[in-house]
């Protein structure tokens, strides 16, 4: 399955929505799409609204690859759970967010070069990179070295008081 | 100080409450209470308040007296928050009403530009982390780096 998610931020991904829809009947695998707060209602795959986080982390744990913007939940979970994703970051220009952080994100990752990442930065390059994904299978590096920092420290500060 | 501490986790939905949930580790001992926001994405949690998102003055006002009502049942000794704007309000309550420590981690979404929610309560923070290096030198010698969720 693949699983289509555009976060909880109140403005709509027009763009992204319309193209997989698009472009899901000539993708093989199933398609499960998260609509938030945007308008398009897609006509060829499923989709919901909203969902509690539990059943959203169930839905990605299916999932042979996950399509988002570049939101921190989506990566966080696809880099625990080793599920290959795909950003399209949402951008300031189309009203999609206020800011363009998401490509500042999806950028400082590129150069990262992380394995189990791949990003689209223009619609008309999604169903090349969708193909391109489902069908590789990578090797997942596992373990989150900069979380188990984060645990440490501030485990540390709080039995400093 | 050794022992079991009360500690209020506040961050608002999405990004910021799954990073929320990936620390959670970190309180492991303690007693816990969460403040978030009333959406879906964040409902059936445990121990959680909820609160309406703020869309008008009078809403500010409301939350801010549900946040006090929630500290003086709880009597927080320390407050973490991953943000977004709804750590403002309880982190000041917090720091000069109840005299709580804070710990404020700055979201991974922010990766050369300090959040306006981060630069609000840098001041009074007593550890405030980062999660990339490049924003070090934007918030000053209190900002720490020791790695990133993403």
């Amino acid at each position: 399955m693949i699983f289509v998610t555009v976060g909880n931020h109140f403005q709509g991904f027009e763009r992204l929505l319309k193209k997989v829809d698009e472009i899901s009947p000539r993708i093989p695998n199933e398609i499960l799409v998260q609509k938030g707060y945007s308008k398009y209602v897609p006509q060829n795959t499923k989709y919901f609204d909203f969902v509690p986080l539990s059943m959203a982390m169930e839905y990605l744990q299916k999932s042979d690859l996950v399509i988002s913007h570049a939101g921190i939940g989506t990566i966080i979970l696809c880099k625990e759970y080793g599920i290959p994703l795909l950003l399209f970051p949402r951008r300031k220009k189309y009203r999609e967010h206020g800011t363009d952080h998401q490509v500042e994100i999806a950028q400082v990752l590129e150069k990262r070069g992380d394995k189990n990442i791949y990003i689209v930065y223009e619609e008309d390059q999604l169903e090349e990179k969708i193909m391109e994904a489902v069908g590789r299978k990578e090797i997942v590096e596992t373990g989150n070295r900069g979380r188990e920092n984060l645990i440490r420290t501030i485990k540390e500060f709080i039995e400093t008081f | 100080m050794e022992g079991e501490k009360k500690i209020g986790l506040i961050c608002s939905a999405g990004g910021h409450f799954t990073e929320m949930l990936q620390l959670r580790e970190a309180f492991k001992g303690h007693r816990i209470f969460v403040i978030t926001y009333r959406e879906k994405a964040t409902l059936n949690q445990e121990n959680t308040y909820y609160l309406e998102t703020w869309r008008s003055p009078t809403g500010f006002i409301v939350g801010l007296m549900k946040i006090f009502i929630i500290f003086l049942k709880e009597k927080p000794d320390i407050l973490f928050s991953t943000g977004s704007e709804i750590a403002v309000p309880p982190f000041y309550l917090g720091k000069f009403l109840f005299r709580t420590k804070l710990i404020y981690l700055e979201c991974s979404a922010q990766v050369y530009r300090p959040s306006l929610t981060g630069r609000c309560v840098y001041p009074i923070t007593d550890l405030f982390l980062v999660q990339w290096e490049f924003l070090l030198k934007k918030y000053g010698p209190k900002a720490k780096y020791v790695g990133g969720l993403i």
